[in-house]
């Protein structure tokens, strides 16, 4: 994309938000909808400006569980994902675990968790992790699969052996695939966390909805589902800026 | 090493050979195949096994550049490949390849991809020092080596650059550098320079011949050099379906039939004479 477009393109996209957001408080002052159902833009506005003192604590901590399950479950699946392609029979082991594990909705497993690792963050950064772990997994073994056969048997034919295999092709090889593995899981990631903090905990955005709808605050569970997208947003641009970081032959190459 | 063809019959201590042979004074040949038979199994069922390369002899000589001229899919890449110990373990394999070894039992061979081979995520100097990681060549010793050539080899101030910011002929310079830091003595080249535009093929052709030929007049002197074939039982098989290109570089070039190849015709270089070599011949052996 030039510049040009690429700013007529955002331009026409804030455009269809605002005209969203217009319809959206238009519709709820004239259609008389009470407050209860639905609150307009400009009241959830009003409970976030209301709220924002406690806000903080709230999204600090669903963020710390979210980053560190990411964390954890990126260096997990990416571990499994470049050991399974060095040593044949860790892959032929793991996989019908990890795929038969995959069968569970992670969420589901959250009760189980918090028996387990307790109220804490523990059991939030497990979960969080199991739920990212299967996208890289994914993501970073077929980054390595689909490399060229050319390059493994370039460094063979140099004299190179397993180790450097794994050193100079495999594991660069599946930086790219594992970080867009990543990028799919951060939004699930913020999710995870916050359906962990529905069932038990004492701070975070999913503590905050669940205390807004037994006090009927809807314009408070609007506050809390706009801090998951923005949370979840500002995760993925983090990333895309990490990748851009971590695989610059990439990012050149995108600029040719 | 992991040595991917166990079928392969006794790959032979080059050294008690050449001793053998010097005894009768007859020249040793550094790297040898004999009645090479390679062959892959049918993909499906009721066709038939796909037969590449049929009873190949080839020789090389101490410090000798051989080209192995061909039309394509005669087997050379797979020849090549059979050399620098890179066979696919489907393929049946029979007859004896020599090939020298290192004092570790490691293969004395560098081998470089018809297609460059140079990793994208590597800029340009860490993909040069590929070649020396791969060889277990020290860093301290190799990367002096490699800012030198990078110079001599026309790649002076793209040592940072990315593969793809490279231009086909430099891509290709590079991964022959790349094969040159592996320090080993017998180089193989598939098509190093199939991938390029004539003219820019030629001019690294003259380029190649140049450096070889330097590098030869060089080595009295020095034995750390550019060379390409200098060292003590080194030598180049070059593997190429451009007749002009083994004319230029080869000592010795070899014709081989079509799939499944075998030699067919052999022309060396006409010592004093101006024209190297019979070019009517190979044309005919080519059967053009």
């Amino acid at each position: 994309m030039t510049r040009g477009t690429r700013g007529r393109a955002a331009l026409i996209g804030t455009a269809t938000v605002g005209l969203l957001l217009v319809a959206w408080e238009a519709s709820v002052r004239l259609g008389d909808l009470p407050e209860f159902v639905l609150p307009s833009p400009s009241q959830v506005a009003a409970a976030a400006i209301d709220q924002a003192p406690s806000l903080g604590q709230h999204i600090a901590t669903t963020a710390t569980e979210a980053v560190l399950g990411l964390a954890l479950g990126t260096a997990l699946g990416w571990l499994l994902a470049v050991l399974a392609s060095a040593v044949a029979s860790v892959g032929h082991a793991t996989r019908p675990v990890v795929l038969l594990s995959q069968t569970i909705p992670t969420v589901v497993l959250a009760p189980l968790m918090i028996l387990w690792a307790g109220f804490g963050l523990t059991s939030k950064v497990v979960l969080v992790a199991l739920t990212v772990f299967f996208p890289v997994l994914v993501a970073a073994t077929a980054a390595i699969r689909n490399v060229d056969a050319e390059y493994s048997d370039t460094v063979a034919g140099l004299g190179g052996g397993r180790v450097h295999q794994l050193w100079l092709v495999r594991l660069p090889a599946s930086i790219p695939g594992a970080l867009a593995g990543l990028r799919i899981a951060a939004t699930y990631a913020v999710g995870a966390a916050v359906v962990s903090e529905y069932l038990a905990g004492e701070s975070g955005i999913g503590v905050f909805i669940q205390r807004s709808r037994k006090a009927y605050a809807v314009d408070q569970i609007f506050v809390g589902i706009l801090l998951i997208a923005l949370l979840s947003a500002v995760m993925v641009a983090a990333i895309t800026l990490l990748r851009r970081v971590a695989t610059p032959w990439q990012s050149a190459a995108a600029h040719h | 090493m992991d040595e991917r063809v166990p079928a392969l019959a006794a790959v032979m201590d080059v050294t008690a050979r050449r001793a053998d042979a010097r005894a009768g004074s007859i020249p040793a040949p550094v790297l040898a195949v004999r009645d090479l038979r390679i062959s892959f199994p049918a993909m499906s069922r009721g066709a038939r096994d796909l037969e590449v390369l049929d009873g190949l002899d080839l020789e090389m000589g101490d410090g000798e550049f051989v080209a192995v001229l061909g039309p394509s899919g005669c087997g050379k890449s797979t020849l090549l490949r059979a050399l620098g110990g890179l066979m696919d373990p489907r393929a049946r394999v029979s007859g004896e390849i020599v090939v020298p070894r290192d004092g570790a039992g490691r293969r004395a061979t560098a081998w470089m991809p018809q297609r460059d081979g140079l990793l994208p995520w590597r800029r340009a100097l860490p993909n040069a020092m590929v070649g020396a990681i791969a060889a277990g060549i020290p860093g301290e010793r190799a990367l002096p080596r490699a800012r030198r050539l990078f110079d001599e080899f026309g790649l002076g101030g793209f040592e940072r650059a990315w593969p793809h910011e490279l231009s086909g002929g430099m891509r290709q310079r590079l991964a022959l550098l790349r094969t040159c830091l592996a320090e080993r003595p017998v180089l193989l080249l598939d098509e190093p320079f199939g991938g390029l535009d004539p003219v820019t093929r030629r001019r690294m052709n003259a380029w190649l011949a140049s450096v070889r030929l330097t590098e030869r007049a060089a080595d009295a002197t020095t034995r750390d050099s550019t060379s390409l074939a200098a060292a003590p039982g080194s030598g180049v098989v070059l593997v190429t379906h451009d007749i002009d290109e083994a004319m230029m570089l080869a000592d010795r070039i070899l014709v081989l039939s079509d799939r499944p190849g075998r030699v067919v015709h052999e022309e060396r270089v006409q010592a004093g004479t101006h024209e190297r070599y019979d070019r009517a011949a190979l044309l005919d052996a080519l059967d053009c």
